[in-house]
């Protein structure tokens, strides 16, 4: 299959992520103008670091002028769910030049990596199957197929922001109070719907808990380390949890 | 643009990136731990909640003591809408209504 093909196949692929990032990028936009971002460092930050959660979580310690390192750190933590996205996609890409697998994956967001990574291996499994007679991709045609569902989905990422700046300048006084909940309400909510399991609601909940006493000792590191804490402690828990089921099973 | 600002977003950006490519220099044909897996994912959930918390009830390192009860309101509001709709837009959107309303009210 021809290189354009597969990026519009991956275009096709990428509308629904359009649809969902239009409302989360326009509410960025809005909580950076109320926050007291300049447009240039909205799109910088939208265009460059590419990461809703990311940009959330230095929003506020950002425009207060916290510390340097205090912002990094919770970019650097929240971003690490990179690793396992791109490691999964990686072996992919197999056989694609270093330079063009290196320049392509700044476009790996949750979203694009769930499209692509669900699209892969349903083609994998429907060649397995016999269903489909058609070659397994190869690794350019699959870096292809990324692209067309990573840029598009980048694209729109940024200029929603760009255009949440200009909504959030265009209202009038007044709606202080709900311009700064929309994005932290927008989270919750994706947060809500994407519960599974029990771990998941205890950690949300815990954290959410947690981050006021924990900002109030330190306001500067008390909520990431609280975070830290409820995480690790509730992946430790079901990591526990797992192990015991597991050996009970094997002594049944 | 705010020079401490830019290098804030410049590293942040690069860090970003160190995670993307990392894996597809280090990782090709290999399996990431589902349990690093599992734990990167629930870290940043914690993150999220705690900055959630954070940006919603407090503001210059102070608990904002009065407006904390219609904004706890307006974060159940989306919250529960959230859930039974399915869609974080509609539980952002009347969970936002909800606080503007309570704000011009109180």
């Amino acid at each position: 299959m021809f290189a354009s093909a597969r990026f519009r196949q991956g275009v096709k692929a990428a509308i629904p992520i359009w649809v969902a990032f239009v409302p989360s990028s326009v509410a960025w936009g809005i909580a950076a103008q109320a926050h007291g971002l300049r447009l240039d460092e909205i799109i910088l930050m939208s265009a460059w670091v590419y990461s809703g959660p990311a940009q959330f979580a230095v929003l506020e310690p950002l425009s207060a002028g916290k510390s340097a390192l205090q912002v990094l750190v919770a970019g650097f933590l929240m971003n690490l769910r990179f690793l396992p996205m791109s490691a999964a996609l990686a072996p992919y890409f197999r056989g694609v030049q270093r330079a063009k697998r290196a320049v392509s994956c700044h476009v790996v967001s949750a979203s694009s990596f769930i499209i692509s990574y669900l699209h892969f291996q349903k083609e994998r499994e429907a060649l397995a199957e016999g269903i489909t007679r058609h070659p397994e991709p190869d690794g350019d045609a699959n870096l292809y197929f990324f692209l067309g569902v990573g840029v598009t989905s980048f694209l729109v990422w940024v200029v929603g922001t760009g255009v949440g700046y200009g909504v959030a300048l265009g209202m009038p006084h007044g709606f202080d109070e709900a311009l700064k909940f929309i994005l932290p309400g927008y989270f919750a909510g994706l947060l809500v719907v994407e519960m599974r399991g029990w771990a998941m609601p205890v950690i949300c909940l815990g954290s959410l808990l947690a981050a006021i006493p924990g900002a109030l000792i330190d306001p500067g590191w008390g909520w990431l380390t609280t975070a830290m804490i409820v995480a690790t402690a509730g992946w430790g828990l079901e990591q526990w949890m797992l192990r015991g089921s597991r050996s009970s099973s094997s002594w049944a | 643009m705010d020079a401490t600002r830019f290098e804030i977003i410049f590293i942040m950006g690069l860090m970003a990136f160190g995670a993307r490519v990392l894996p597809q220099i280090l990782f090709v044909g290999r399996k990431f731990p589902e349990a690093w897996d599992r734990f990167l994912r629930y870290l940043s959930y914690a993150l999220i909640c705690s900055i959630i918390a954070v940006t919603i009830f407090m503001s210059s390192a102070r608990f904002e003591t009065q407006a904390a009860p219609r904004r706890g309101l307006a974060l159940a509001v989306t919250i529960a809408v959230a859930h039974f709709t399915k869609s974080a837009v509609t539980g952002m959107l009347i969970g936002t209504l909800v606080i503007l309303g309570l704000s011009w009210v109180g």
